[in-house]
């Protein structure tokens, strides 16, 4: 990517105003500011980089720029003119485009009704209302060859994979022809290729000379910014810290910035998105190596477990794997191929349709509720807020949740015995909160994974799942989260690590599972895996002996490549 | 013989599943839009009550069914703004419109004179006197010819124009609709204003037309059958409209068997449409793709 010529002059664009400028942005939501009179400037021919940790003010900075969020304070300007922007629809009149992760696409529509849903242009209007399904399919086929990313237009949105999703929001926003493109955590559902394409077509829409787009890049990892961007402007806690030149900078910088403080590369990196330097070669402590007991009988085993959703999707399609104590399993994966699915299943949430789940040996049945919290699965969902704890009840309440047995007789909770079990735990999983009756809600999210974490472990499980257990946290909630799993799996627990973190993966696991469209596709030691050959079993890419990648084909435009090379 | 009967039943059968259908034009459109509308029931009796009121004030039963619709349309606009202005739940604004508008018809008809009014006839020569089918289909009160327009024009503003197709995004994904630029609850509200009209409707048309006269529950639970009718339709608009069939026959069949000569216990008969709508919905269910946010507010932020 970075060796792509830039067709932009410098001058030429410094002398006009910046494409959308950000003046003084502040927004409190209550007694959180979320951002701090933040200002960013973002010419037209760059890719602009906005980074920042999770919760640092990167996604509210941008909805106010979508016109999803008013700001209580500070100014828009439009090409140098200041602009109100009261809805969505006055972003994108005034050439402002977004290009949201989660919540932009209705999976029952097709394409073409998806990519002209929501247009009130002068064009839409003048056809009285009534829909031209050809007319939209012939401009979804154009916009589409245009940046190279075609699209079937009639192809029903649910049918598609996560990589062309996102080529649907994107011609969705570039048919507006918009003069600023918004991209908020655009990878997140993207294996690595897919991430790599994507680069490919902004670089594109950057380089058209007067025509040239101005881009953002919303990301929290360092090795993505580095790769695709131009320019960086540096985030935390609401403020801006740092803006500086993507070349004239380097992950160590960028990372101290983000952070707030000296980072060693070497120990935190898989937090901030970078691939640790040789994994395997030098096993941190707590962290044995290899496979640890590899004779032990496995505690977890998935043996062909199917599970289909009532609209004749398969999630999870004869899923198998197993877990000895006191390894860490790694299952990676790109979001979407399963891995809700399959915690639902551990989690009791999901019966499937098929095979079996074995914990010590004994199947356990599905259909009994809280059979395989029994038999020993603890699980950290991935999604807490859904299925972990209950915001409105209190933290004392939220530790003892899925077992009353030790605070509790046959009748009657003894709230004494629970308020000093809570306190006990409390204490040991280092949970900060105001009092142990306060709600979760007030809870930072590192402190309710913390609850969710202490009430499973405290279980004594023989089995740990933790689904995406570091999502949304920051990085120093992360490093905890990992000594603890690591500190579980030496107590001789099972440990099943689901992550869509390529990062994250290689620093814990002792073993690397891939899951591809709901199977096992591949099955990896550390020491063998690296970004390319996750990439192409996540890619559905055959298990088989290594693609004649790795050492040879110097990869220029590669995204995880640049990551894992610092 | 046979075939009198046959006539007799189908002429009976559309007959009262007109009400239903209108109804179902309403109640289809508001469910694409993500809304549950429970309170169809209060808007159909409030529209029958309404037409009647009016017609007997008037003396022009046309006028009372326009008016009648009107009414539905005012439940729709109550209900609406009590579900998203004022955030009360929708199923709970619904149960108590219903409630309300049960109980102030029956007060309002017990302190008050009203005279039976009905719709005119129409009944086409020639197309009347084919055999079987002739009379059901060409001999009947001129409100049911309107379902020729009103339900293809449903079909077609769902599936065919803009405003449809957000009614439909908002129905499946109300925040993706929202990042997209449209305003989730007022294209619900505008759904329920729809359904509003067409269940006020359906209800004037069961009493200035079908029936000819208001009496106390009128519709009996005839708002539900509805609602199934479009469970039973999988949020089609032809399979609802087959379910809405399905009713009115079973219905229908509940006044003619006793006519044809044939005992059956009465309370049973009475059951018979619903025990039908039951029975489809156990069957239907399981394999139907309702809306994704059927039955689920939206409001911005909270995901």
């Amino acid at each position: 990517m970075t060796q792509t010529p830039r067709l932009t002059d410098p001058a030429a664009s410094a002398a006009r105003a910046p494409a959308i400028e950000l003046r003084g942005i502040t927004k409190r939501y209550g007694q959180v500011v979320a951002c701090d009179g933040v200002d960013l400037a973002v010419r037209r021919g760059e890719i602009h980089g906005l980074l920042g940790e999770n919760g640092a003010g990167k996604s509210t900075l941008m909805k106010v720029l979508s016109g999803l969020v008013r700001p209580d304070g500070g100014l828009i300007l439009r090409d140098g003119e200041p602009i109100d922007v009261a809805d969505p629809h006055v972003a994108a009149r005034m050439g402002v485009g977004m290009v949201h992760q989660h919540f932009s696409l209705i999976g029952a529509l097709t394409v073409w009704e998806n990519v002209i849903l929501g247009d009130d242009s002068p064009a839409g209007r003048r056809r009285g209302g009534r829909l031209s399904r050809d007319a939209a399919c012939a401009e979804v086929v154009r916009v589409g060859e245009r940046y190279g990313i075609p699209v079937d237009p009639l192809a029903t949105v649910d049918s598609l994979s996560a990589g062309e999703r996102q080529r649907v929001e994107i011609i969705k926003c570039l048919r507006k022809d918009p003069d600023v493109l918004v991209l908020d955590e655009p990878t997140s559902v993207l294996s690595m290729a897919e991430s790599r394409e994507l680069f490919a077509v902004l670089r594109g829409a950057v380089t058209g000379g007067d025509e040239a787009k101005a881009v953002v890049l919303i990301s929290h990892k360092l090795a993505e910014i580095l790769a695709a961007t131009d320019r960086v402007t540096v985030l935390r806690r609401g403020r801006v810290v740092a803006r500086l030149d993507t070349r004239g900078t380097d992950a160590a910088t960028l990372a101290r910035e983000m952070v707030g403080r000296e980072v060693s590369l070497g120990e935190e990196a898989a937090a901030l998105g970078l691939t640790p330097v040789a994994p395997a070669a030098d096993p941190p402590e707590g962290h044995p190596g290899g496979a640890p007991a590899a004779g032990a009988a496995p505690v977890l085993e998935l043996d062909g477990v199917t599970l289909r959703s009532p609209t004749g999707a398969t999630p999870l399609d004869g899923f198998t794997l197993s877990v000895r104590p006191g390894e860490i399993v790694g299952l990676y994966g790109v979001e979407g191929n399963g891995q809700s699915a399959l915690g639902d299943v551990l989690a009791g949430l999901a019966v499937p349709d098929a095979g079996a789940v074995r914990v010590a040996g004994q199947a356990v049945d599905p259909r009994r509720p809280g059979a395989l919290h029994a038999a020993g699965v603890g699980v950290i969902p991935e999604d807490r807020h859904r299925s972990g704890v209950v915001l409105d009840m209190s933290v004392a309440d939220n530790l003892v949740m899925t077992d009353l047995g030790p605070v509790s007789g046959r009748l009657f909770v003894n709230r004494r015995r629970q308020r000093a079990h809570a306190a006990q735990l409390a204490e040991r999983f280092a949970i900060s909160c105001p009092s142990l009756d306060a709600p979760l809600r007030t809870l930072s999210g590192g402190n309710q994974q913390r609850v969710v974490l202490a009430r499973e472990l405290s279980a004594q499980p023989a089995v740990l799942v933790a689904a995406q257990p570091t999502r949304g946290l920051d990085v120093g909630a992360i490093e905890g989260m990992y000594a603890e799993l690591r500190a579980a799996a030496a107590a001789g627990v099972a440990v099943l690590l689901v992550s869509t973190e390529l990062e994250e993966v290689m620093a814990l696991s002792h073993r690397i599972a891939v899951i591809s469209a709901g199977r096992m596709v591949g099955e990896l030691a550390p020491t063998e895996a690296d970004a390319e050959r996750l990439g192409l079993l996540v890619g559905g890419g055959a298990a088989g002996p290594p693609a004649p990648s790795a050492p040879s084909a110097p990869p220029p435009s590669s995204a995880a490549a640049a990551g894992s090379a610092r | 013989m046979i075939l009198d009967d046959g006539s007799t039943i189908l002429s009976s059968a559309i007959r009262l599943a007109a009400p239903l259908a209108f109804a179902a034009c309403g109640e289809y459109l508001a469910e694409r839009a993500g809304t549950m509308n429970i309170s169809i029931e209060g808007m159909m009796i409030t529209g029958a009550f309404t037409a009647i009121a009016t017609s007997s004030a008037t003396g022009s039963a046309s006028l009372g069914l326009l008016i009648g619709a009107v009414a539905g349309l005012l439940v729709g606009l109550v209900h609406g703004n009590a579900s998203h202005r004022l955030a009360v739940n929708t199923f709970v604004v619904g149960l108590t419109l219903n409630v309300l508008a049960l109980g102030a018809t029956s007060f309002f008809h017990e302190s008050s004179e009203l005279t039976g009014h009905q719709v005119t006839q129409v009944s086409i020569p020639v197309l009347r006197d084919i055999p079987l089918v002739g009379e059901p289909l060409f001999v009947q009160r001129w409100p049911v010819y309107l379902l020729i327009v009103f339900i293809p024009l449903t079909w077609y503003l769902v599936e065919r124009t803009r405003w449809g197709l957000e009614l439909r995004a908002v129905g499946e994904n109300p925040q993706g609709a929202d990042v997209t630029g449209i305003r989730v609850n007022v294209r619900r509200r505008q759904a329920l204003l729809w359904c509003g009209l067409f269940s006020g409707l359906g209800g004037a048309h069961l009493a200035v037309g079908a029936v000819g006269s208001f009496n106390d529950n009128m519709t009996a639970g005839r708002g539900y059958l509805v609602i199934a009718a479009v469970i039973f339709g999988a949020w089609r608009l032809r399979g609802t409209m087959v379910g809405v069939a399905v009713f009115g026959f079973a219905d229908a069949l509940r006044l003619a068997l006793p006519a044809v000569g044939l005992r059956l216990n009465s309370q049973l008969l009475i059951a018979a449409p619903y025990l039908l709508a039951l029975a489809a919905m156990v069957a239907f269910v399981r394999r139907t793709r309702q809306p994704a946010a059927l039955g689920k507010p939206f409001t911005r932020g909270i995901v």
